[in-house]
């Protein structure tokens, strides 16, 4: 080899290695040595000294970083024109990170292993619960006690705050309530099987039954419809039994407190054999889709949009709208009746909302709840950035028409708010950004929120229907024995419910293996919690 | 003739040794060591670096926690769990089935390839056969998911019917069945990996001599007794290099069974990787101790296999690789 040669790729060689080292380093490296803990979510002795400095002197921070999962905007629906226009409001740098909306929870889990732990990080249901307990939160009960906001008289429903407590103590701020799922059926099937809308559990079956023994779909095979399908049998994030709440009713497959106050595993309650043979009767008559074990939520969706079933438990508000429009799409008859719960569920449940967070290791938690959480709410401009995004890019008020497809368009006058074709999908306006302006629980000044007419009626009305039919989702409680179970029990009970519902198991088998199986955890861990 | 041979054989000529002081070599040939400082950091940072961090599986190491010393908590309590015991064996089954009915069936469209006259015919099937491997297993897994739909979608299913094996209220749900879900895995496996799995048995094909054929066939072997007596044996040192190499891997087994099992099938397809994800993902705050006792025993057992399998080739062939 050439003397030149062995110089040139020695040296090519070397600096690639020095380069790509380099990008495996961090910005952020600097940073960890001079971090200042704030009060973790463990302990209970509440630092009054600085909460007190909240409403008096609260630094602004120079740059939060936030992680965050594809409920705020991703880069496809313009991110960046978003993260601009918040910036320029709040006169903060802020560093989004967003990992894959899908595997958002196990980037959060391995970001927190390392060092390099955001200021700021949603969190949804149990994993709020587990990071708090884990003393992973700060404390944030003081300053929203404390808060302009809380005290500005625009709060329309303080429960939802409330909701998120945990132990009395907040580790989030939730700009909106948690939402949840509602059941809707399809009008043209239930008008050709010449049905009503079901009030009770036996109507509901009923309607099933026929669904599933009725050419619904006119394609003249009878086989190829069936009642309802969902995501899995059963959720592994709270509530749980959301998708199919007709078939649970009263039933809660996770830790609860009885009528005297005493913690017990409600997956071992009567209640729970009940819905589980519930479930394996109308699995076995094939009224539930046989797919459901491996379904995930797009494929539901997608059969829902096929024909395939008649019932479909999903999200209420927005999500209202967008499957008529679906259904719509793909030629079929868009109206759905967004039923009642029936008399054995009682009313429909409503998650906890996912929360911002503020981890211990953020340097300044006040100044982060004040200058970012609580003008997510300001009444004014940055909550339109938060609920409608930026104007010119996710909404306007000019005159214009928006093109949607070769032959569907939509015209606005000047002055009408409207919001834009979204910047992923040209083919549909977009609806809300992160806070859905039918869930935020704070108004604007003189209620000038300049949207809410443009909300559609659909979405607008199953809002409503929702919020008149719901009681809010057992709160999510953890500690250190629950989080070393955790996983083993729900592995444990989602087996259970698969082999009890489509395997051929007994409920009673079943139930007794479940015991078996759990007892020294359930005692561990009620033994925790009673104590 | 056995005198003749043996005097053509010449003695190497010795490498002779320098004189020189090894920081002088080392600054002879100083380009080619500054070559070589990239691998070796490499190596160092992304493959020895880690073993630092085996220490763990003897601690209780969770989130923003000081790690605490366990000792053997984490191995005494995986070895009594039923869960990990079934998953450890699960993990043995499928990858060792896999590997033998992905390079059986390598071997055999190899040995099938090779016969094939036609260059073109030839060159269109192998790149046939070689476009699955780029798919990405969740792709695979779902359109697997359609074609074994237990609904009239379904692909298998609707032909099942049709030719009145199964009654359509009898739709078989292949991924959901403990009885269907591995003779599935490995079906799925095979389609993906045997064509790329071909490349390197039609390499070494290709290296045999014609004369060997040419002579055997002036012998009188016909096709069958060429391949059993010349093309097979010129074959086993690659089959097992590609068997001891891919033992290696066995305990790695992951994503194809991530993206294609379910709760139901837990007791049949649950292994070692798949069971760690659960646990450190499946709710709660994870203990990477833990996590990474699972991972260590893992390790262990696949260093364990390679050993024995090189134990097993030298005593077989006379030699091993490693």
């Amino acid at each position: 080899m050439k003397k030149s040669t062995q110089k040139f790729l020695s040296l090519g060689l070397a600096l690639s290695l020095v380069f790509s080292l380099t990008a495996c380093g961090s910005k952020e490296e600097s940073k960890k040595d001079d971090v200042t803990p704030t009060t973790p979510a463990g302990d209970n002795t509440a630092t009054t000294e600085s909460t007190q400095s909240v409403t008096s002197d609260v630094e602004k921070p120079a740059t939060i970083n936030v992680m965050v999962d594809g409920t705020v905007f991703t880069e496809p629906q313009g991110r960046a024109q978003f993260e601009s226009a918040l910036e320029a409001e709040l006169g903060i740098d802020i560093v989004f990170t967003q990992p894959d909306h899908s595997g958002y929870y196990d980037s959060v889990g391995l970001t927190f292993s390392g060092g390099n732990w955001p200021d700021v990080v949603i969190l949804g249901g149990s994993y709020y619960a587990n990071y708090a307990s884990a003393g992973l939160l700060a404390d944030l009960t003081e300053y929203w006690d404390n808060s302009e906001l809380k005290a500005s008289g625009r709060i329309t429903n303080e429960s939802a705050m409330e909701s998120i407590k945990i132990d009395g103590k907040l580790y989030g701020f939730t700009p909106s309530r948690g939402n949840g799922c509602v059941t809707y059926v399809k009008k043209a099937w239930l008008d050709k099987a010449g049905l009503e809308v079901p009030t009770t559990y036996d109507e509901y079956l009923n309607m099933l039954k026929v669904f599933t023994e009725s050419d619904m779909n006119d394609s003249g095979d009878p086989s190829n419809t069936y009642g309802v399908s969902a995501a899995g049998l059963i959720g592994v994030e709270a509530p749980y039994t959301n998708y199919l709440p007709e078939f649970y009713q009263d039933a809660y497959p996770d830790f609860t407190k009885d009528e005297n106050g005493t913690w017990i595993d409600g997956f071992s309650t009567d209640s729970m054999k009940a819905a589980l043979q519930r479930l394996k009767d109308a699995y076995e008559a094939g009224y539930i889709d046989k797919e459901t074990i491996t379904n995930g939520t797009k494929d539901c969706r997608n059969k829902f949009f096929d024909d395939k079933f008649g019932v479909f438990t999903y999200w209420a508000g927005t999500w209202a709208s967008t499957l008529e429009s679906n259904l719509e799409a793909n030629n079929l008859d868009k109206e759905l009746v967004q039923i009642a719960p029936i008399k054995e569920v009682g009313a429909y449940v409503e998650r906890q909302a996912p929360a911002w967070c503020i981890t211990t290791k953020a340097k300044n938690p006040a100044g982060i709840f004040k200058y970012f959480f609580e003008t997510m709410l300001d009444g004014g401009a940055v909550q339109t950035l938060w609920t409608y995004g930026v104007k010119g890019v996710h909404w306007d008020d000019k005159a214009e028409t928006i093109k949607l497809t070769d032959t569907d368009s939509v015209s606005f006058e000047e002055g009408q708010f409207h919001m834009l074709a979204s910047l992923e999908k040209p083919d549909t306006l977009l609806k809300k950004a992160h806070i859905d302006p039918m869930l935020s629980f704070a108004t604007y000044v003189d209620n000038a929120d300049p949207g809410i007419a443009s909300v559609d009626e659909v979405a607008r009305k199953s809002s409503e229907a929702f919020n008149a039919h719901c009681t809010a989702a057992p709160v999510i409680i953890s500690n250190d024995v629950m989080n070393e179970y955790n996983a083993d029990l729900w592995d444990l009970r989602t087996q259970i419910v698969t082999k009890v519902v489509t395997g051929g198991v007994s409920v009673e088998d079943g139930m007794n293996e479940y015991l078996t199986k759990s007892a020294n955890m359930v005692s561990e861990i009620l033994e925790s919690l009673n104590e | 003739m056995k005198g003749s041979a043996s005097m053509s054989i010449k003695r190497a000529k010795k490498v002779p040794v320098s004189r020189k002081p090894l920081s002088a070599r080392i600054y002879t040939h100083r380009w080619f060591y500054v070559m070589f400082l990239p691998v070796l950091v490499f190596i160092g940072l992304f493959n020895y670096l880690p073993m630092y961090f085996i220490k763990y599986s003897f601690y209780d190491y969770k989130m923003a926690q000081e790690p605490v010393y366990v000792g053997l908590k984490h191995f005494q309590k995986l070895l009594k769990k039923e869960d990990f015991i079934t998953a450890f064996f699960n993990t043995f089954e499928l990858s060792i089935v896999k590997l033998l009915l992905n390079t059986f069936m390598a071997v055999i469209i190899s040995l099938l390839l090779n016969e094939m006259k036609n260059l073109k015919a030839k060159k269109a099937v192998q790149t046939l056969i070689y476009l699955p491997h780029f798919m990405s297993w969740v792709v695979t897994a779902s359109v697997f998911r359609l074609i074994l739909s237990p609904s009239n979608e379904g692909l298998v299913n609707s032909l099942l019917v049709s030719m009145g094996v199964i009654d359509k209220s009898e739709m078989i749900y292949f991924l959901a069945e403990e009885k269907w879900w591995r003779p599935v895995f490995y079906m799925i496996n095979i389609w993906k990996d045997t064509g790329w799995g071909t490349i390197i048995y039609l390499a070494t094909l290709s290296g045999i001599s014609p004369d060997q054929y040419e002579a055997a066939g002036i012998d009188g072997a016909n096709r069958w007794e060429q391949m059993r007596y010349i093309t097979l044996p010129s074959l086993a040192n690659t089959i097992i290099t590609v068997l001891i190499l891919n033992l290696a891997k066995i305990m790695n087994l992951f994503e194809s069974v991530f993206v294609l099992y379910n709760s139901a099938v837990y007791s049949v397809s649950d292994v070692c990787q798949t069971f760690v994800y659960r646990q450190t993902f499946g709710g709660g705050i994870p203990n990477y101790g833990y996590t990474t006792a699972v991972g260590l025993l893992r390790s262990l057992v696949g260093c364990v296999l390679v050993l024995l399998c090189n134990y097993a080739s030298k005593k077989v062939r006379g030699r091993g690789i490693v």
